[in-house]
């Protein structure tokens, strides 16, 4: 569920800082993950991209559903 | 959920059972798949299928009496298939040289064959192969019997010779001319393990069981003609192949009975129906064999006859390629997984419950009310998968919410006095039922949700028309009644919402319900029989339409019948007879009445699965060229969202004009709680002169392209959700922010989901760019 680091032309609006890849814990039903998201260093707010959330996360959520 | 009682029903299912062809041969010859590969060319697969079920096929091939052409299901509309004809193709184009088979070990156990005609070499090869040691006793100086009477007809001296060579190189014995009396049989029963008698007749009266073959409890068997009394040739060789297997397990000392039921003839369970005409007459040959060409031709004409009216009837069956007996079988391994992935989920929240495929079954077996009580099952035990569906429970929860619900008598007369003037008293029939209110509700309007949701502007009239039409009083009752709980398996939401709709009605003192959704009508028979209902469509036909400027129409519509109405006959006739009062002509569908089909929405597969659902609306929607007329709001949406044109029969009832309502876009998913919401202040204000609070405007008003509203749709996303995260955004300036193109990109998570709006700000307004969402929580320390 990683991310690509390079290029992100996205920053933190409330921060005024890049976004950076750090390892963030997500849960969904019984399943509990730590995986490396982009995040803005300062408040912590997870930058979540269309294709991230429509592919691996869908992708994830189904499996655990189907558990 | 009963998993034995449930295999038991998928026992029922007879969509295994062989055909008649193959049912009545005694030795069970695949016909179809023989006749399949002949019909793809393949005349060697088809030669392998006859070898390794027939014995001594290439003579069999040509001289058996074929009982499978008598039965052959194209007898009843022309000539059956040419089975006959077909084999010896087969033989004559698809002949493979026999693979040499190593003998295994010889048995001490000895048997001995009397007769070498062909139920004795059948014996007598089949008991060779399991390894005995036999010899065969024939009276005469050559084997083969009857089958020399052949010669010169079916069969040539040189194919029945070099059958009877290969025969003779096997490791049996054969003794000529040794004739063999009473006498001599029963010195044989002494001496060998076994016995069988195979000599067409006999000297003393003989009888046999007739499943087994075996005299009494003794070790001789008889087969052939003294065992069949009749001259047939398959049945020669069937009998000998049983009376070989009983004769096998008595030497081993096995049950001697055990699964043999169904063995040799007998009649299928297939009630094969034939729908087309085609290829009535046989292909005629014009050698000696059919050539390859035609043999292919004569092959196509056979129907493959098979129990499977349903899944031909089904889109569900047949995305998932299956039938009730294998699905049944797949909801049994689902509900006992303990650890692992549950497969069959989706398969499951894909079927829409229509119940057609109870209608086709002549056995009656619902597959319907299979994965109704599969799915509460799964709800049970916390095993349905939330997404499936999530949106439409939502959905549900609002308009059974204040956005939506309410429940009104109908304007008592006190109230109503300001309009009982003249001309209005005289010429408005809704004033005039206004002033003849009794204050007790004899009528209560219960116009469900997605009808209102879809037709916001035509529910005031129909009430005003139904005040001013029907004996009684009518009020009114805005709400769900249930049905997407019903088809998600939530029994206990199921429970509550009906509950509160009975409270209801005991507090009004049981009024008749007049419905106008066709799943309402269905949940109320299932949860609430005691309630009296009527159709808005059989008020119609009686009462007379609303007296309203239409202009004449002599269109030809397809009638589609809503699933929700399959058992009532009642709603059919009125529809009809509404259109056609209204000047149209109706095409009917060969799917029709009580057995309609699904327009893809019921058992809610239009959120658990979009695929299947445009599937259901493909089907549907090109079996016809003409618009399509339908009297249920989904089904409206659902064709007209694969681009079919479709009335709902509110169209025509009541014009909009200047529109095309065929084509109109229903609206999206937004606009139907916004709808709905308008509807109940509409009448609020209109009929009950309650004055409602205006709409506030949003402080960030959303402007949003209809690609935009598209993808809101698809991805189940409304406009409040979106509104919440944008003034979550614009407030907290929690958000991100994209230097390269000025936009921005934030989130909130509601309930159970995390909603992503990007957008741009531009002259107060926020326009939307993307919207998507995710299930998942994203745990921010």
């Amino acid at each position: 569920m990683n991310q690509e680091n390079n290029s992100n032309p996205w920053i933190c609006d409330l921060c005024q800082v890049p976004i950076k890849l750090a390892k963030v814990k997500v849960k969904y039903l019984d399943g509990n993950f730590e995986v490396e998201l982009m995040q803005c260093p300062l408040c912590h707010q997870v930058f979540i991209d269309e294709a991230l959330a429509l592919g691996k996360m869908v992708e994830v959520e189904k499996g655990l559903e189907d558990k | 959920m009963d998993l034995d009682k449930l295999l038991k029903i998928g026992e029922e299912c007879i969509h295994q059972e062989p055909p008649a062809c193959t049912a009545i041969c005694p030795i069970h010859m695949d016909i179809i798949g023989f006749i399949g590969e002949i019909e793809k060319g393949n005349f060697k697969k088809a030669y392998k299928l006859m070898e390794k079920k027939i014995p001594f096929h290439r003579i069999i091939g040509q001289i058996c009496d074929h009982p499978c052409e008598k039965v052959c299901i194209r007898n009843k509309t022309g000539e059956s298939i040419n089975i006959s004809e077909l084999e010896k193709a087969v033989l004559a184009y698809g002949y493979v040289k026999p693979k040499k088979v190593w003998p295994i070990p010889k048995k001490k156990e000895k048997v001995a064959v009397i007769g070498g005609g062909l139920s004795a070499l059948t014996v007598a090869m089949d008991l060779d192969k399991k390894g005995y040691q036999v010899t065969i006793f024939e009276k005469t100086n050559r084997i083969g019997g009857r089958l020399w009477d052949f010669v010169g007809g079916l069969l040539s001296e040189k194919e029945l010779v070099e059958e009877l060579d290969s025969f003779k190189k096997k490791e049996i014995k054969i003794e000529y001319q040794n004739f063999v009396n009473q006498e001599i049989l029963v010195d044989f029963l002494k001496t060998y393990d076994a016995v069988y008698l195979g000599t067409g007749s006999w000297e003393e009266a003989i009888t046999c069981d007739s499943l087994t073959f075996q005299v009494d409890d003794s070790s001789l068997f008889i087969g052939g003609q003294i065992a069949n009394g009749n001259d047939s040739i398959i049945q020669s060789v069937s009998s000998a192949r049983f009376a070989a297997m009983s004769m096998d397990r008595y030497i081993s000392k096995v049950a001697i009975r055990d699964s043999r039921d169904r063995q040799g003839s007998f009649e299928t369970l297939i009630n094969q129906e034939i729908r087309s005409d085609k290829n009535v007459k046989r292909i005629e040959k014009n050698e000696k064999n059919y050539t390859q060409e035609e043999a292919i031709q004569e092959a196509k004409r056979c129907l493959k006859c098979q129990c499977k009216k349903c899944v031909d009837a089904c889109s569900h069956l047949k995305k998932y390629e299956t039938s009730p007996d294998a699905y049944i079988r797949q909801i049994n391994h689902n509900e006992r997984i303990i650890l692992g992935t549950h497969y069959a989920n989706e398969m499951i929240n894909s079927c829409t419950l229509c119940g057609l495929c109870k209608e086709e079954c002549f056995k009656d077996i619902s597959l319907k009310d299979v994965i109704q009580e599969t799915r509460e099952s799964m709800v049970e035990r916390g095993k349905m998968p939330l997404s499936a569906h999530d949106f439409a429970l939502k959905d549900m929860a609002f308009s059974n919410s204040k956005q939506f619900s309410m429940v009104r008598k109908q304007p008592s007369k006190e109230e109503s006095k300001d309009l009982f003037y003249y001309p209005l008293v005289s010429f408005s029939k809704y004033v005039q039922g206004l002033y003849k209110g009794t204050g007790k509700t004899d009528y209560l309007f219960y116009p469900g949700c997605q009808l209102p949701a879809s037709f916001p502007d035509d529910i005031g009239e129909i009430y005003q028309y139904l005040v001013g039409h029907v004996k009684g009083d009518v009020g009114i009752y805005l709400g769900c009644c249930g049905a997407p709980a019903d088809w998600a398996g939530q029994k206990q939401l199921m429970d509550e919402s009906i509950n509160k709709i009975k409270k209801v009605w005991e507090e009004m003192e049981f009024p008749t319900f007049i419905l106008a959704c066709s799943s309402c009508k269905r949940v109320f028979e299932k949860y609430c029989p005691e309630i009296q209902t009527i159709s808005l469509w059989e008020i119609y036909e009686k009462e007379g339409l609303p007296k309203i400027k239409r202009i004449k129409q002599s269109k030809v519509l397809a009638i589609h019948d809503a699933c929700g109405t399959r058992e009532n006959n009642e709603i059919h006739e009125s529809v009809r007879k509404i259109a056609k009062n209204l000047g149209y002509t109706l095409e009917e569908f060969e799917y029709n009445k009580n057995k309609t089909k699904c327009c893809g929405y019921g058992g809610l597969v239009y959120y658990a699965n979009r695929d299947q659902a445009n599937d259901f609306i493909l089907d549907r929607t090109t079996e016809t060229e003409n618009d399509i007329l339908v009297y249920c709001a989904m089904c409206k949406n659902l064709f007209v969202s694969g681009g079919k044109r479709t009335y709902h029969l509110l169209d025509l009832i009541y014009p909009k004009e200047g529109q095309d309502n065929g084509l109109k876009k229903m609206p999206s998913l937004s606009d139907r709680h916004h709808n709905r919401s308008k509807v109940k202040q509409g009448l609020l204000k209109e009929i009950w002169n309650e004055q409602q609070k205006e709409e506030e405007e949003p402080l960030y008003p959303l402007i949003i392209s209809e690609d935009i509203v598209q993808k809101m749709d698809d991805r189940y996303i409304l406009k409040e959700d979106i509104q919440q995260v944008i003034n979550n955004a614009q407030e907290s300036k929690k958000r991100f922010y994209n230097s390269e193109d000025d936009s921005f990109l934030a989130s909130l998570r509601i309930d159970n989901v995390t909603y992503w709006v990007s957008y741009d700000e531009r002259d107060g307004c926020i326009f939307l760019k993307n919207v998507y969402s995710h299930r998942m929580e994203i745990v921010e320390e």
